[in-house]
């Protein structure tokens, strides 16, 4: 009896354990710092952590495969940069599906045609800037490039014109709604939905597998930024965080929280790389693109642009792509093929890639020191300036 | 408790994402009387998070939400 009963309190805590963790939403500051620990564990085991590399080596071996490019890209199962964004769609897959979230969720054609041109953007000025809000922006700025602030900037400017475009829209294009309802194929007596949080163990259980397998290959490495890259799309999936929206919302809703979620999670994850590079654990050149800074500063404008117009930026088109949603996957593929087809481009041409700028690592012209106090207020001075906004709207936009 | 809500106003936002949803809450609400009540139908699990805090934000109240067949129904008052 007494047995019994202990049994069922194990069972709720247990329950209510699941549900924190896979109902709830976890809190935006907390994703914040779990993805600056995971930016500096990532970086630490091998790499900064990136998604649009993954995504460009995708469009890569798609190319080369129907004969448009004549050099083999690396496997996407060896490529880091591959490992990782899958990682990222495996993680988010397996705790949407935890979480019960998971659906394909259809969308009215003028979205899934903003998912195209919003995803085709994305990727060119991934082209540019060197990487996306990801690899562009949070971890060149953990890696002290002064290309990562260029874009910052360029992130600011186009989540705003993107905003203006989406007002825009709703005067003049009503899109609509309604046609979206959730393709759920009913069988009688057998619910899937009631089935998602026993194939989310399985899926993430199949991660860990994986890694293993490729541990037992001698590829230790990647097999662990495959983690890596689970554990960031776990995080991001049940966190919701959404980088565009740190650049966005202040302009939309005056909200601050997600802009001051990233700043600060930005600042731990630089103190990180700061302490990696400047010991000599990692190479002082790592994630320093050569994108100051026009390719910083123009590819974070388009990107943001696209970003704004498909709803989710680099990790976030990922994540939501992994979460079932069309749109999002249209414009993952969209990314995945303009961001190869430019980057050849811009490979291809002397002239394009000194148009893009140069590496600038910012302790080189002002030491170490400067370089982490500089960044340390400049983002500090951004969740200021988000706190100070939402309390004034004084930059929010009304329709 | 949401079970019984009447809604003045429907806004059909099924196969949208984010910001959509808020967006088009928000331009909605701008033609409406305050105290009447809007009904968000959403299929954006991020809509559960995001409605509340506008309502937050903007002063309308959140009435709260409850799940139909493969979406949500999410009420909010005008202030």
């Amino acid at each position: 009896m007494n047995d019994k009963r202990e049994k069922s309190v194990l069972g709720g805590i247990l329950g209510r354990g699941y549900a924190a963790i896979f109902y709830d939403n976890w809190p935006i500051g907390l994703g914040g710092l779990l993805i600056a620990v995971m930016s500096m564990i990532t970086f630490a085991w091998a790499r900064p952590w990136g998604v649009a590399g993954g995504l460009r080596n995708w469009g890569d071996n798609f190319f080369s495969l129907i004969g448009v490019y004549s050099h083999p890209p690396l496997s996407p199962l060896i490529s880091t940069n591959s490992i990782l964004t899958l990682g990222l769609l495996w993680g988010a897959f397996g705790s949407a599906l935890m979480s019960k979230q998971f659906a394909i969720r259809k969308a009215p054609p003028l979205e899934l045609l903003k998912g195209i041109v919003g995803g085709t953007l994305m990727g060119i000025g991934a082209a540019m800037a060197g990487g996306c809000n990801v690899g562009g922006f949070y971890s060149a700025v953990s890696a002290l490039s002064f290309s990562g602030i260029a874009m910052m900037i360029g992130l600011i400017i186009g989540a705003y014109l993107g905003l203006r475009y989406i007002y825009w829209e709703l005067e003049h294009l009503p899109s609509g709604g309604g046609s979206g309802a959730i393709s759920e194929k009913k069988q009688k007596g057998f619910s899937w939905l009631h089935a998602e949080p026993y194939l989310g163990v399985a899926i993430l259980l199949a991660g860990i597998v994986c890694a293993w397998i490729y541990n037992q290959k001698a590829l230790t490495r990647v097999g662990g930024l495959l983690l890596c890259g689970m554990a960031f799309g776990v995080i991001i999936q049940r966190t919701r965080f959404c980088f565009v929206r740190g650049f966005r919302d202040p302009f939309m809703t005056g909200e601050a929280e997600v802009a001051r979620a990233m700043a600060v999670s930005v600042i731990i994850s630089m103190l990180g790389f700061a302490a990696l590079k400047w010991t000599g654990l990692r190479g002082e050149d790592a994630y320093v693109a050569q994108a100051f800074w026009f390719g910083g500063l123009v590819g974070g404008i388009i990107f943001a642009f696209g970003a704004v117009l498909s709803g989710g930026c680099g990790s976030g088109s990922v994540w939501r792509a992994g979460e079932g949603q069309v749109k999002l996957m249209i414009a993952v593929t969209c990314f995945a093929l303009s961001m190869s087809l430019f980057e050849a481009l811009i490979d291809s041409s002397t002239g394009l890639q000194a148009l893009m700028g140069h590496r600038v690592f910012l302790p080189d012209f002002i030491q170490y020191k400067w370089t982490v106090i500089g960044i340390t207020v400049l983002m500090f001075v951004y969740y200021m300036l988000a706190i100070w906004n939402e309390e004034t709207d004084r930059f929010t936009v009304e329709m | 408790m949401v079970d019984d809500i009447k809604a003045d106003e429907t806004l059909d936002c099924k196969g949208l994402s984010c910001p959509m949803p808020i967006l088009k809450t928000k331009k909605a609400i701008g033609k409406m009387d305050s105290g009447q009540i809007i009904e968000v139908l959403s299929t954006d699990p991020g809509t559960k998070n995001d409605l509340p805090a506008f309502a937050k934000r903007s002063g309308h109240e959140y009435l709260g939400h409850k799940d139909d067949e493969g979406f949500a129904r999410l009420y909010l008052k005008v202030k």
